[in-house]
């Protein structure tokens, strides 16, 4: 068998130090394509080799690094990180047909830095050290930043710098919590191990509540900042908005903080010095995210900043799902990361494209462009049904279950969410009606609709969302497995 | 006869410095370039001796010490593993000066001093008894004051050198006063001696005036704040190679006499300098970045992060475990790497707009220059970026695997609080340093593409492999480093 982990993480790292060295554009996009479709293909692999019906770690790789520290490179994949693999594999191909004929400075750099992502985001999800892990998390924030402050909007340097120093920060006091898991567990077993999954098993025998909480706090803040959560937010409408279309893209798929929360924060909760607390405050954090991003987004003039406090308000989900905490809530939760990324594709390529074509995108000065874009018009209507949770596309999945699920646990939240229902369908339909619907605003000019490309990019990515609308158990019987094997360990503890 | 054999690194070094000496007399200006090789060689042979000691003394699990000279001089794992810092900075700077005195009258001198002054920090950290580190400190220190004032008709490089000079002979004075001090509670200079006789220094109030002193005079050559004063303006004025060599070099010449007369000889004062050096540590780190975020010229921004940095290391002062001290002194080699690449990468700027007498020619290191920089010269940009990466921790380099393992022994240690501070001032030194990279590689540029100078390339090279190499093998560096530091505790 292929060790599919480390060459998801190779591919597009030796395809991106080719396509920096290449010269022209096409050439660019075309390598970058070429990588990120090898890419795909390797994930495509390890998909059908993929054993949905156990928890256990698949495709599992271990080499020592750092004897001295108890550092290994191990990697491995499982029903947390496979799905999200396929996500940034799928959309990551597409987003780069998207933007192919787009006209650009160093298009070398730029698709190299996507495919330096992409390898990046995948180390994330395949890591299984905490060192290992931790270093891709770092390398994630290089391309990014570089992404938004070459290419991106008028406000561009503000925006970088603000999301870069915010999530390093975010991810140092991380740190911190992994330093004080690994001196913990030193003390206890007297073994020097980075591995995560030991840390987590060893974390429950830790004699101080304090310091348990501690670590715990430390290691979610990183996740919650990544994700991000209400009140560590304020650096996503401003990176959001002001990265090029494909970073905003990137953005979307860089679900490392929901996959953090899901591998390393969600196993150790019940066994922190107040559990009940903690469910608390993520379910607190998650439905008030769900409603504030929502009325955020009710009121934004600017179309991506008004996708960008959606993508809050959804991320919510995320976080009360895992509240809830039971198997099939957090497997909403887990599917809300994967159908969110999917769904917010099609809405940040649309908000892309209407600016290029319209050169605005402040919804009032739209208006009837259905008239002139009707290709595009029919693909954002999908990615815009799908993402106030409209039945038969894989928002509502997610939604249904977390609502549902968690509603016996937190009763409270969950209705303190469902306010948020009638908002996001609110602000949706509401910004649709006024750029795509009704009179031509004539003072835009002639108005080109889409290229063929990226009708195609779009239709795919806009297909799969009502393909796992409709039939989510590929997707969702990968995480079941897993989100049984976080509760079944709550189970036990009387949690 | 054979106790000499210990010095081979150090004699090579100062026989190569004589030779160069003296060939300079009888060589044409023009075959001077010869000189630059030829204390590359020398420096080269002296460090391959001194990794041969090194397999030697760390055979087995334990590190094995060897007290020559009548116990004045101690030949162990921690004096071997500065020596490969002090002769990796003089090579990087040697390699890179090659350029830098092509046309100078000169070059002999030049060599000279660094050898001699490389000679000296080498004997810093073996000293075993006050009087050798103290003469060798000088030494070191007059070789180095002589070297930032090199270029006569630069105002601000004489600026520099006669603040390094007066401010450094004060500090030497107070360093001498300290270790009088020491002498007159304790009868002896001998760094063993004294630690077993440290009842006379506890029991006696002179101990806290000898502390206090000697802490002003290594905090100089630290460039801990309040004594940093000189730094900054040295730095930028002194020709960048020479800063390099001061930056990553001399800088850690006050550490490694600090490693042995605090924690060796002085172990008895612990509670008063570790409390000490708690403060100096969290205001140094703090004040440098605070400071580097308003520079503009590039030397002078370098000069404040470097002021950081030895505010981290001080940390391992501030800790005193077992893995701080591992940290601190792994930190200081990641930083011999990073700080001299970075300041070589800064001469090939500064070269550049001199060479082309075009740009802001009164500060050549301005960050205006820097504009471009990826188009114009793509290997100083892409390593002064991977330099500035690496001082600002970011994976997988030099600086994060020294970070890692010296911020995480203030966890072990339950000082939470020191590494918070030390985080923030982490994520604050990403803002200056992302700067740079911005001027380097997204501000278009304001000249022709220009070649970069072998000797400048191959310096960079050099300090490349080293951030690289710890940063992504670290087992070796961590194991030498550790064994180092089972000599202090």
């Amino acid at each position: 068998m292929l060790p599919v982990a480390s060459l998801l993480i190779l591919v597009p790292l030796i395809f991106a130090v080719v396509t920096f060295f290449t010269k022209t554009k096409d050439q660019a996009a075309g390598l970058g394509f070429l990588g990120s479709l090898a890419t795909l293909g390797l994930t495509l692999y390890a998909y059908l080799n993929f054993d949905s019906s156990t928890a256990a770690m698949q495709f599992y790789e271990s080499v020592k690094w750092i004897p001295f520290l108890g550092v290994n490179y191990s990697v491995g994949i499982d029903g947390i990180s496979m799905p999200l693999i396929l996500l940034n594999a799928i959309v990551i191909p597409f987003m780069i047909l998207f933007s192919w004929k787009e006209d650009r400075e160093a298009p070398n750099r730029f698709y190299g830095l996507i495919l330096t992502m992409q390898a990046a985001v995948i180390g994330v999800f395949v890591a299984l050290d905490f060192v290992v892990f931790y270093i891709f998390w770092e390398l994630t924030l290089v391309p990014l930043f570089f992404i938004v402050n070459i290419w991106g909007g008028e406000k561009r340097a503000h925006a970088s710098y603000k999301f870069f120093i915010y999530t390093h920060v975010a991810s140092l006091v991380m740190l911190l919590g992994i330093f004080g898991l690994f001196y913990a567990s030193l003390n206890q077993t007297g073994v020097a191990t980075f591995d995560i999954r030991e840390l987590v098993t060893q974390f429950q025998f830790f004699e101080s509540g304090l310091m348990k909480d501690g670590i715990f706090l430390a290691i979610l803040f990183g996740f919650l900042a990544k994700l991000p959560t209400f009140p560590f937010h304020s650096w996503l409408p401003d990176a959001y908005s002001e990265a090029p279309t494909a970073g905003s893209v990137l953005f979307i798929l860089l679900k490392i903080g929901g996959y953090g929360l899901f591998r390393i924060s969600l196993p150790m909760l019940p066994n922190t010095g107040n559990p009940d607390l903690m469910i608390m405050m993520l379910g607190l954090l998650g439905s008030f995210s769900i409603v504030y991003g929502a009325l955020l987004a009710l009121r934004q003039k600017d179309l991506k900043r008004m996708i960008a406090y959606s993508s809050l308000s959804h991320m919510g989900y995320v976080i009360l799902g895992s509240a809830g905490f039971v198997a099939l809530s957090v497997s909403g939760a887990m599917f809300q990361q994967f159908s969110h990324g999917l769904i917010m594709s099609v809405l940040f390529m649309s908000a892309g494209a209407i600016q290029t074509s319209t050169g605005t995108r402040i919804i009032n000065n739209l208006g009837g462009l259905a008239k002139k874009m009707p290709m595009l018009t029919v693909v954002m209507m999908v990615g815009f049904m799908a993402s106030l949770g409209l039945p038969g596309l894989t928002g509502f999945v997610a939604e249904f279950l977390v609502l549902t699920f968690t509603f016996t646990n937190l009763p409270g939240f969950v209705l303190l969410a469902l306010l948020a229902i009638v908002i996001t369908a609110g602000y949706h339909l509401w910004a649709m009606q006024r750029a795509m619907f009704g009179v031509y605003n004539e003072k835009l000019g002639d108005v080109k609709d889409i290229n063929s490309l990226q009708v195609f990019s779009m239709a795919v990515i806009a297909l799969l969302v009502l393909y796992f609308g409709l039939n989510p158990s590929p997707v969702l019987d990968m995480m079941i497995k897993n989100s049984e094997a976080i509760v079944s360990l709550a189970a036990v503890l009387g949690v | 006869m054979d106790e000499i054999m210990y010095l081979a690194p150090e004699i090579v070094l100062v026989a190569t410095g004589l030779v160069v000496l003296m060939a300079g007399v009888f060589l044409s200006p023009r075959s001077k370039n010869v000189l630059g090789y030829l204390a590359t060689l020398g420096i080269l042979a002296a460090l391959v001796l001194t990794v041969r000691s090194f397999g030697l003394l760390t055979m087995g699990e334990f590190s094995v010490g060897y007290s020559i000279f009548s116990e004045t001089l101690s030949i162990d794992a921690l004096s071997q593993f500065f020596k490969l810092v002090f002769l990796t900075v003089a090579l990087i700077v040697s390699i890179a000066s090659i350029k830098y005195t092509e046309n100078s009258d000169h070059t002999e001198e030049f060599y000279t001093l660094v050898l001699f002054a490389t000679f000296g920090m080498m004997i810093v950290s073996s000293a075993n008894d006050l009087i050798v580190l103290f003469c060798a400190f000088e030494l070191a220190s007059l070789a180095t004051y002589a070297l930032a004032g090199y270029e006569k008709q630069n105002a601000r490089s004489l600026e520099g050198a006669m603040k390094y000079f007066v401010i450094g002979s004060v500090s030497g004075a107070l360093m001498l006063f300290g270790i009088s001090f020491v002498y007159g509670a304790t009868g002896t200079t001998s760094i063993p001696t004294i630690a077993a006789n440290s009842a006379l220094l506890t029991q006696n109030p002179i101990g806290l005036v000898a502390v206090v002193l000697l802490i002003a005079g290594f905090g100089f050559k630290m460039a801990l704040v309040p004594f940093h004063m000189w730094a900054p303006d040295t730095y930028q004025g002194s020709p960048s190679v020479v800063s390099a060599l001061l930056a990553a070099g001399s800088k850690k010449m006050g550490f490694v006499a600090a490693f042995r007369i605090f924690i060796v000889a002085l172990a008895a004062l612990q509670p008063d300098w570790q409390f000490a050096f708690t403060i100096l540590a969290v205001v140094t780190m703090t004040f440098g970045n605070v400071v580097a975020v308003a520079q503009t010229s590039v030397k002078r921004m370098l000069a404040y992060s470097s002021l950081a940095q030895a505010g981290y290391i001080a940390m391992a002062f501030a800790v005193m475990t077992p893995v701080a001290l591992t940290g601190g002194i792994m930190y200081a080699l990641a930083h011999a790497f990073m700080k001299a690449g970075a300041f070589i990468a800064a001469a090939a700027v500064v070269w550049m707009v001199a060479s082309e007498r075009t740009g802001n020619l009164d500060i050549p290191d301005h960050l205006d220059s820097f504009r471009g920089l990826g188009k114009r010269m793509p290997l100083a940009a892409l390593s002064m970026t991977i330099f500035v990466f690496a001082l600002a921790g970011i994976p997988p380099t030099a600086g994060f695997m020294a970070k890692f393992v010296l911020f995480s022994s203030t966890i072990q240690a339950g000082m939470t609080w020191l590494a918070v501070i030390a985080i923030l001032n982490s994520a604050l030194s990403l803002f200056y340093y992302a700067r740079l990279v911005k001027y380097m590689y997204f501000l278009p540029p304001e000249g022709k593409k220009v070649s970069i100078p072998f000797p400048y390339a191959a310096a960079l090279l050099v300090a490349v492999a080293g951030v690289l190499a710890m940063g992504l093998w670290p087992e070796p560096f961590v194991e030498l480093a550790m064994k180092a530091a089972m000599v202090l505790v």
